[in-house]
């Protein structure tokens, strides 16, 4: 099942194949002398539609995964395709346009610019995707709307709650109908109530069709998920679907 | 991106950081008001200047001893060796222009002018020829009659007076026919100048003038004075100015390679003089500009790496959400940019403000109409180079950001 296109501007083919396919990924950091392999040959594919979380205790590279998933960076040596594209072999120009495209982050921190309103960072990625002003608005508060914070639009961040924040960034993330939502850590500064909530919104949207990919430590959060990578020193552990309950 | 996108954050960027932006631009707002200060205020002198010298009239030359304006003490030295120009200077000069209209003499004394017990101090006192009063600008009179052939034959203890005299000696009263004691000589006053007003501080209307023969009764004919000359048209101006110069270079016996010992001032050759000095007061504006617009730059360029350094995580999250290295860069030269502009626009301003309140000081202390015009040029210039400084001084400072490794910048705190 693919996500439906949420507005003609935004429209392109479907996608049958998987949406991430990764073969033998590595990466290595030259830290002086020393070389430090964070990711030691990791493969997997993730289909359309999936809810997956990438689990692992700090310094288990799930991090330097994450990264590498999110077309910030990438491998060392190894093989990524994100919908058919052959990302490991991309320049920085074309990673930040397939980041604009094909990923939407949500951080555990939201990074939400703090000057701007809530519509306005909803509307950045369409910003960068060229995207005239007026169609901007439209398809941001058409995001907003799908968090149910359309009466807090104009707020600016620090006017908001840490949950509201949340949800803005997930609209942000939204807002380009991307291929696939990263969320790192997405829970970790939200107090349990207002994680739970987040994760409701999560669950809501991969009934819709998104495929999502969450990042964390926690147990009860990687729990969400209908699959676990699990990640420890650099190589899948174990990758496990949910029982069903 | 879009370039909107780009004015549109840098104008939040500047204005959530005012006072910062404020100092920042100080640097180039006191380089662009400087430059525009001064172009407005060394043309408005010009102006001014040729206004003056135009009095002298257009056709009219004068022939003197030494230069109007001596530029260095050894040529002071070398002026006093001159001739004094004498009555008979005059008369042959008379004979030999043919192309002059009018030849005239006038020769200069100060001192203190008194009517019973009133004095009047600093007064001009100019033994004339009769015929000064129509050489160059015209002098008119209030009243009363000017200085004729007659008086100077007879050397008649007669005076023509300036208002200011006649203010103080007479004020609402007849003045014509009445005596003035100069230097305890009894004259009679014939006629009253017209007002002129002051210039550059002082008064045009504090003078006498009385017939050059009575002058020599009074205060000898060892002073040199200058020859008055108008050329009939001003096609003939150079030819006359070439009679009158043969003329005295054969009085003189000079030979062809000396140069002439005594000097022609047209009106053209005082303003030629006065360009040359203002050409360095130009020079050195221009030099003291791009000092400030040399330090204004380096402090844009300071104030923008603090800038990126801040904004690292916003970089970060920006590129995450799919911003390429042209719209970092773009986003901090834009910024940058509209700094300093910003700067320029406000050196503007200041630059008319300055230039309107310096016109009106010296308007007031010259009493002249002085005006400062503020050039669209200039202004043009002044926001044009002040850009210029803003992407000079952000282009290292954007680069910096858009090199930014996203991974880093996310981590940033």
């Amino acid at each position: 099942m693919t996500s439906v296109a949420i507005s003609p501007a935004l429209a392109r083919e479907t996608w049958s194949g998987p949406i991430i396919h990764t073969e033998d990924l590595w990466r290595t950091y030259q830290m002086g002398s020393e070389e430090i392999h964070a990711l030691r040959g990791v493969s997997f594919d993730i289909q359309p539609g999936e809810y997956v979380a990438v689990m692992g205790p700090s310094g288990s590279g799930k991090s330097t995964l994450m990264n590498l998933i999110g077309c910030l960076d990438t491998p060392s040596r190894g093989r990524y395709v994100l919908r058919g594209k052959v990302v490991s072999e991309m320049n920085d120009d074309e990673l930040a346009a397939i980041r604009n495209r094909e990923i939407g982050f949500v951080f555990q921190t939201f990074n939400l610019l703090p000057r701007a309103t809530a519509l306005h960072n909803v509307e950045l990625p369409l910003v960068y995707a060229g995207i005239p002003k007026e169609k901007r608005i439209e398809l941001a508060k058409r995001a907003i709307e799908r968090v149910d914070l359309t009466e807090r639009m104009t707020h600016k961040p620090n006017e908001l709650s840490g949950g509201q924040r949340q949800r803005v960034a997930i609209a942000r993330a939204l807002v380009m109908d991307p291929s696939i939502l990263l969320a790192d850590e997405p829970t970790g500064n939200l107090d349990s109530a207002t994680g739970e909530e987040i994760m409701k919104l999560f669950e809501k949207l991969h009934e819709k069709g998104h495929t999502i990919i969450l990042v964390t430590h926690e147990r009860d959060i990687a729990d969400h998920a209908h699959r676990t990578i699990h990640i420890r020193d650099g190589k899948i552990e174990k990758d496990e679907a949910r029982k069903k309950a | 991106m879009l370039f909107g996108e780009a004015i549109g954050i840098a104008i939040q960027s500047l204005r959530a950081n005012k006072l910062r932006s404020m100092l920042t631009v100080l640097g180039i707002l006191i380089g662009v008001s400087s430059v525009i200060a001064v172009v407005a205020i060394t043309e408005g002198l010009d102006r001014y200047m040729s206004d003056k010298v135009l009095e002298l009239g257009t056709k009219a030359f004068r022939l003197q001893r030494t230069p109007d304006i001596i530029t260095s003490n050894s040529q002071w030295l070398e002026m006093q060796k001159r001739k004094r120009l004498t009555m008979d200077d005059l008369e042959a000069v008379r004979k030999a222009c043919t192309l002059c209209a009018e030849v005239g003499g006038q020769v200069w004394t100060g001192g203190s002018v008194k009517r019973g017990r009133v004095i009047q101090k600093n007064v001009g006192i100019a033994g004339v020829t009769e015929n000064i009063p129509r050489i160059g600008t015209i002098r008119e009179l209030m009243a009363g009659r000017h200085i004729v052939h007659g008086d100077i034959e007879a050397a008649s203890l007669v005076a023509v007076i300036g208002s200011d005299l006649s203010d103080a000696f007479f004020g609402q009263m007849e003045p014509l026919g009445k005596e003035i004691d100069v230097d305890g000589h009894m004259l009679k006053v014939i006629g009253v100048g017209e007002k002129k007003g002051v210039v550059f501080g002082e008064s045009q209307d504090n003078f006498i003038f009385i017939p050059i023969t009575t002058f020599a009764k009074l205060y000898g004919s060892r002073r040199s004075f200058s020859i008055q000359a108008e050329a009939a048209s001003m096609a003939n101006f150079e030819a006359a100015q070439d009679q009158v110069r043969v003329a005295m270079r054969a009085r003189r016996h000079l030979t062809y390679d000396k140069p002439d010992d005594f000097n022609i001032e047209t009106g053209e050759s005082i303003m030629e003089l006065w360009q040359t000095m203002t050409r360095g007061i130009y020079v050195v504006t221009l030099v003291v500009t791009a000092i400030s617009l040399l330090v204004g730059g380096i402090v844009v360029m300071n104030i923008m790496l603090v800038s990126v350094t801040e904004r690292i995580k916003e970089i970060g999250v920006r590129k995450a959400l799919g911003a390429r290295r042209g719209d970092i860069l773009r986003q901090f030269l834009v910024e940058s940019v509209i700094l300093s502009g910003f700067g320029g626009a406000m050196g503007v301003l200041g630059a008319a403000a300055f230039s309107f309140l310096l016109a009106t000081i010296l308007g007031n202390i010259m009493s002249a109409n002085f005006t400062a015009p503020v050039r669209p040029w200039a202004v043009a210039m002044a926001l044009g180079v002040s850009s210029v400084v803003g992407l000079v001084a952000g282009i290292y400072p954007a680069n910096r950001a858009a090199a930014l490794d996203p991974v880093e910048a996310l981590r940033n705190e």
